[in-house]
């Protein structure tokens, strides 16, 4: 895919070679201390894998997302009073998926109907950190570091945005969907990893918190019309042109300066950022998005990487106690969580298909962890028990669910972007504890398969501080080769 | 695409060849050497150590597990070298194996116990630099130019044969001295008065005028050392107590101009809880990796800050990039544990447990059987002893990273890296202690040499290894100093401010017409003389019309207190004669607040007790209150249990209070205090709000404020996409620029020459060239209208003129 610069952008204000802003780039990023690439002394020492995919798409479950109650149906018992606690193991019963003898839970009959484009992980496994917190966990997936850490750790979009780099030139390449960063629990926590850490915040994310607001952060100020925004740029341009310091115009840092205006500019009047507007979309096409802000936001994601994103992440959104972080009502809550994923997720792969996108684009459903209805962390761990209601025997739906945190097995999900198809990876216990007993996965290694997915050496690291820091902690992850197609 | 840098990497062989005579039968240098460099130090030599291996001295060999000298046979990395799996086998399958006379020479030299030549290193070179400060001598001054820093780089520059750069006008000045010393633009009246004056020392005088504007100072600094010390408002770790600001203390200590060896003291052996959030760091909840314990935090928090040393490295394993080893981390981390330490290589015990020791021993020791405070108050002796030249070296060089764009040592953060003068640095360093630690006295010294009165080099190139000085470089605005200069020309700066800090330095004369209003109080018990240990509780209920613009109270207690706002703890004290002061506006709201006071009574038979609070504070709607302690406030004997932080329920049982006649001590120790204290936390008068005072925001991280949950010391310097795309539509932004057009068309009365040479003046301290004025009038027309004046503004602050400090 080719594309574009919008004919009615101008051309670029610095009309320097190309070459010579390549170097100037390199001595404004040594300058500022930010890291070099390892190994850049012998090239190929570090050999990239060919990607499979161009882009790729995180749906986040945040919260903790109970993989009896979605992607692995274990033993089902219905509600009823005096109903023990310990007998529970899905609230779900099993339905049949496109892909013979596999099953998912009820209410994500859409996904299912998709399950002969994914591959099925039942095995991803978490440390555990001794105590739950969250966003904590949440850092460490996304980062792949257990927080704290010494230097700010890069998000996983972050390695993509520095090390891929964006495949539009124009469209920012590493978009982060649906989490407030203001206002909520534990918020400070979520920043601390939505942040592109040492590489700095030009492979920062762009957060876009309510999609139906998305295409706001890409447009001229409000209440500014698109000719006085064109306006002001050309005035821009002329005072700089008349600058007295014209003679300065060799100085790296400006260079860097204007070329990032430039960007900007060109993002902000550009064609690319129609992309941001789901409004845009056909009225039939967004209905079938549309049950809630998650399900516009994968909305807006297609969109996004159809116009060149490189990394998008939608999340359900981590609010404390909210959505997949079910501390009681666990039935009723995953009921309506069912409700708002599957029509979007099941919508999101078609149209990517029908876009002849899903090869080349890795879709993932991941979550910082799963739940169980008894067990805290997994067998031996000193993590507090944080459910609501602690009872041995349902007797009100809202001790129904899944209402502790396990790190023992969880689900995760991958769509195109050269998984195979209709493929189940690993398994958990039939039995309490639901472990998994096959073909474990950790983050590292999960890390390490997406990143080969992108075309990244799960072995990448840059220098900081003098010291290395690697795309999977300590270079370590290595992809699951099972798992390519 | 992906970018490389393409930097060679160094391996210095440091034995001298020709002098080595070694009776073994493998020859380490001729024979063993070649084998690594050839095969194997590409990625496990010098800087690199993939898979955690470096091969850069023998201990890490030993260290590493992959030799067995007993066995040499089982050696892994024999294994390793010989082995046929593709995935197994070093070196990996794409490079030439080593051959089996190679095999047969590593496996011999295993055998030998590993021969090595001592002090040889497959790492980088090395440079130790001086621990203890040293005077230089100043050459003769040349052309007249007497400055000491002039003197020593005008040598430099002679012997390097660098042009000197030259000097800058008026106006320059005046622009890169207002924003390096107090962060703020000179206005167009101060610059016209400036470019008035003919006195020959106006320069001199006006650094010496700013570096004495107490609070603005203060506001600007403060950034620094929020950096370096990763302190804020808001951020990782608040949320369960697991941090704690220190942005009172060091506000206070900016506004005083605490000497640096002072400050460095109360951070390291804090006097009170006020600055004991550096040494505390930030606890997660939750187990930590053996490297990232609140003790190794402290170690690594330590070494960065106050000496340029990066023990990252070595709080895992001993350091490939400098001589740091683990155990020396470990024994900083000591000095701070009140646990036994338990040694941890790469999170994996050791069997050893850590001694309290410091990094240079030969200022003097710590003992390691001392309590924990006496051995933080050694180490915060011994770090600012006049004999550590590492101390002062370390933070003069990054004053002066801070005024001339690049530190003597750079980067700042790895002082083992050789000055590109040493004799500078040297000299900044033994004046700071000449100067008793006065970081002003230093900033002085730095700004008016000719040195900082240059003009700024023209970077084009990449930057090469062996930097030369050729004059100050150019600096872009920090996102605080950015968004102030905004709010200067808009006046669009926010009216409160989220730190809780006071901003006024009090004036002696000032003190004596403040009004008191508070009272003693105390309960019933009163009347008589109280019990000892009475404890009790007393409130005091305020309906609040708006919210809280500024506000903030001084209190204290025989024998102590502690403070509840709306059940939340804010304050606690211990020492009659140490005068609480608290910052109010964070925990008031809107409506009714209840005001607590825990108070207990102390000594072993009846004696006095008494409890003085006393509050000034301004709404948003702008009218002012005082709170005190008197009769309206009640008393209650049920003093509810203790719970972390929050006050329990209370009974209730609610009397009003007994007025208390002051004990003759209290009236001796307290009044006067009590009053200058009000008198720091009583001031409406409020310079413009600065952004370093208020929380982290999305545009300000975008602009490269740090989030501080890591030390920053230097900013980024380049100006990225998404910054541009936040300067170019962000809200708030926007709102400012706004504002800031109708308030330049009313300054300018709608003249639109006088409207354009204002703004030029204050945005760029230079009036427009006769080109820009016309194009600004082509635009403006005879009648400015706001939109055109807001797109104007925009386009002169996004101009890399505005943008850079030159």
């Amino acid at each position: 895919m080719t594309f574009e610069i919008d004919p009615e952008a101008p051309a670029q204000i610095v009309r320097r070679e190309f070459l010579r802003q390549l170097s100037a780039a390199g001595a404004a990023a040594l300058m500022a201390g930010t890291p070099r690439l390892l190994n850049a002394s012998e090239p190929g020492s570090v050999k990239h894998p060919q990607a499979s995919a161009d882009s790729c798409i995180l749906l986040w479950m945040a919260g903790g997302m109970a993989a009896p109650d979605t992607f692995d149906p274990k033993r089902y018992l219905p509600f009823k009073q005096g109903l023990k606690v310990a007998d529970m193991l899905s609230t779900f019963p099993a339905i049949p998926t496109a892909v013979d003898g596999l099953q998912i839970c009820e209410g994500l009959e859409g996904i299912a109907s998709v399950m002969d484009r994914a591959t099925l992980i039942r095995s991803a496994v978490q440390p555990d950190l001794g105590s739950i917190l969250h966003s904590r966990h949440q850092y460490h997936w996304h980062t792949g570091y257990v927080p704290p850490q010494t230097v700010a750790t890069p998000h996983l979009g972050s390695w993509m945005a520095r090390v891929a780099g964006p495949r539009n030139p124009v469209m920012p390449a590493f978009i982060n969907i649906g989490q407030r960063l203001e206002g909520v629990g534990e918020s400070e926590e979520l920043k601390a990893f939505t942040t592109a850490g040492f590489f700095g915040s030009e492979f920062g994310p762009l957060n876009l918190p309510y999609p139906e607001e998305a295409a706001r952060s890409v447009r001229p100020p409000q209440g500014m019309t698109g000719q006085r925004f064109v306006n002001r740029n050309k005035l821009y341009r002329r005072l700089i042109d008349k600058s007295p310091q014209r003679e300065l115009m060799s100085d790296y840092q400006q260079e860097s300066m204007l070329r990032s205006m430039d960007k900007a500019y060109r993002l902000l009047s550009s064609q690319e950022r129609d992309a941001f507007d789901i409004t845009l979309e056909p009225e039939a096409k967004r209905q079938k998005y549309d049950t809630g802000r998650f399900g516009r936001g994968c909305l807006l994601a297609r969109r996004l990487v159809e116009s060149g994103a490189r990394f998008v992440e939608v999340t359900t959104e981590y609010v404390p106690f909210l959505h997949w972080d079910t501390h009681a009502e666990g039935h009723t809550t995953v009921d309506r969580m069912h409700k708002e994923i599957d029509a979007p997720i099941t919508q999101l792969i078609l149209d990517l298909e029908e876009r002849g996108l899903l090869d080349r684009t890795l879709v993932i459903i991941a979550s910082e962890f799963s739940r169980d209805a008894l067990m805290e962390g997994q067998p031996g761990s000193n993590a507090k028990d944080q459910a609501r209601e602690k009872v041995d025997e349902v007797s009100e739906m809202k001790h129904y669910g899944l209402h502790r945190h396990f790190t023992g097995g969880t689900s995760v999900v991958m769509f195109g972007g050269g998984m195979k198809r209709g493929f189940v990876y690993g398994k958990t216990a039939e039995e309490r504890p639901l472990m998994a007993i096959e073909n474990p996965v950790s983050i590292e290694n999960l890390h390490a398969t997406i990143m080969t997915a992108m075309g990244i050496s799960p072995q990448t690291g840059f220098d900081i501080e003098g010291r290395p820091f690697y795309v999977t902690k300590d270079a370590k992850g290595e992809a699951v080769q099972e798992l390519f197609a | 695409m992906i970018s490389r840098y393409i930097i060679p990497v160094v391996i210095v062989l440091l034995i001298d060849v020709t002098s080595f005579v070694l009776a073994s039968p493998v020859d380490f240098a001729h024979e063993v050497v070649p084998i690594l460099k050839k095969h194997c130090a590409g990625c496990h030599g010098g800087r690199e150590a993939k898979g955690s291996f470096s091969l850069n001295t023998r201990k890490l060999w030993l260290e590493s597990g992959f030799v067995d000298p007993q066995k040499p046979e089982a050696s892994y990395v024999l294994e390793l070298v010989q082995s046929r799996d593709p995935e197994m086998q070093m070196p990996p399958r794409d490079k030439p194996r080593l051959s089996a006379k190679e095999v047969a020479t590593l496996k011999q030299w295993i055998s030998a116990d590993l021969p090595w030549e001592a002090g040889y290193s497959f790492g980088i070179v090395a440079y130790e630099p001086p621990l203890k400060p040293r005077r230089p001598d100043l050459p003769l001054a040349e052309d007249c130019r007497n400055h000491p820093i002039d003197r020593l780089i005008d040598r430099y520059l002679s012997q390097h044969e660098l042009p000197r750069p030259a000097p800058i006008d008026d106006a320059t000045f005046l622009r890169r001295v207002h924003l390096d010393l107090v962060g703020l633009l000179p206005t167009p009246e101060e610059l016209k008065a400036f470019l008035a004056d003919c006195s020959v020392d106006k320069r001199t005088l006006k650094i010496r005028e700013l570096l004495a504007d107490d609070t603005a100072y203060a506001d600007h600094w403060l950034s620094f050392f929020n950096d370096l010390l990763r302190n804020d408002y808001s951020g990782t770790g608040f949320i369960t107590g697991g941090r704690k600001q220190v942005s009172g203390w060091l506000y206070e200590s900016l506004l005083y101009n605490k000497p640096f060896d002072q400050l460095t003291q109360e951070l390291i052996a804090p006097p009170s809880k006020d600055s004991r959030g550096f040494i505390d760091g930030i606890k997660w909840r939750g187990n930590v990796s053996a490297g990232q314990t609140v003790e190794i935090q402290f170690a690594q928090s330590l070494g960065q800050a106050f000496l340029g040393i990066n023990l990252k490295c070595a709080s895992c394993h001993d350091s490939f990039i400098d001589r740091w080893t683990l155990e020396e981390s470990y024994g900083l981390a000591a000095i701070y544990a009140e646990r036994d330490l338990e040694i941890h290589r790469c999170d994996k015990p050791i069997g050893k447990t850590a001694q309290a020791s410091w990094l240079f021993p030969e200022l003097g020791k710590i003992d390691a059987s001392a309590s924990r405070e006496i051995r933080l108050q050694r180490l915060a002796d011994l770090m600012t002893h006049p004999d550590n030249g590492r101390f002062t070296r370390t933070i003069v060089n990054r004053l002066w990273h801070r005024l001339l764009g690049r530190g003597i040592v750079h980067p700042l953060d790895a002082m083992q890296t050789r000055p590109w003068d040493e004799d500078l640095l040297d000299y900044l360093a033994v004046s700071l202690r000449d100067q008793k630690y006065n970081l002003k006295q230093i900033l002085e010294l730095i700004a008016t040499s000719e040195a900082y009165q240059s003009q700024v080099e023209v970077v084009e190139g990449a930057e090469s290894s062996d930097y030369l000085y050729r004059g100050p470089r150019a600096r872009r605005l920090t996102a605080e100093q950015f968004l102030d200069g905004v709010w200067q020309m808009t006046g669009a700066a926010p009216d409160k401010f989220d730190a809780p800090i006071f901003r006024t330095k009090v004036e002696q004369a000032e003190v004596p017409e403040l009004e008191l209003h508070a009272r003693w109080i105390w309960g019933d018990s009163a009347k008589e003389t109280p019990p000892p240990d009475e404890t009790i509780v007393v409130r005091r209920m305020i309906d609040l019309s708006a919210g809280v613009k500024w506000g903030g109270a001084v209190l204290t207690c025989d024998n102590s207190h502690v403070l509840y706002i709306n059940g939340q703890e804010v304050d606690r004290g211990q020492n009659l004669a140490q005068i609480r002061k608290l910052s109010l506006h964070k925990f008031l709201k809107p409506g009714i607040n209840e005001i607590t006071a825990v108070i207990q009574n102390g000594g072993t038979k009846p004696n006095p007790a008494g409890f003085l609070f006393e509050a000034r504070i301004e709404l948003e709607n702008g009218q002012q209150y005082w709170i005190a302690s008197n009769e309206s406030w009640e008393w209650n004997p049920d003093v509810p249990a203790e719970r972390k932080g929050r006050l329990g329920r209370i009974s209730e049982n609610w009397k009003p209070v007994t007025i208390v006649k002051p004990a003759d001590k209290w009236t001796e120790i307290v009044d006067d205090q009590v009053r200058e204290r009000l008198a720091e936390v009583a001031t409406g008068k409020q310079p413009m709000i600065r952004a370093s005072l208020l929380k982290n925001t999305p545009l300000m991280k975008s602009l490269g404020r740090p989030m501080r949950e890591q030390i920053v010391s230097m900013r980024p310097s380049q100006l990225t996409t998404l910054e541009a795309i936040d300067l170019s539509n962000e809200a708030s932004l926007a709102e400012a620029f706004t504002e800031g057009a109708k308030r330049l068309i009313e300054h300018s009365d709608g003249d639109p020459q006088r409207l354009t040479e204002y703004l030029f003046l204050y945005a760029l301290s230079r009036p427009p060239t006769p080109e820009e004025s016309d194009l600004v009038s082509q635009l403006l027309g005879d009648s400015p209208q706001p939109a055109d004046v807001e797109d104007l503004l925009w386009s002169v602050c996004m101009l890399p003129e505005f943008f850079l400090i030159r």
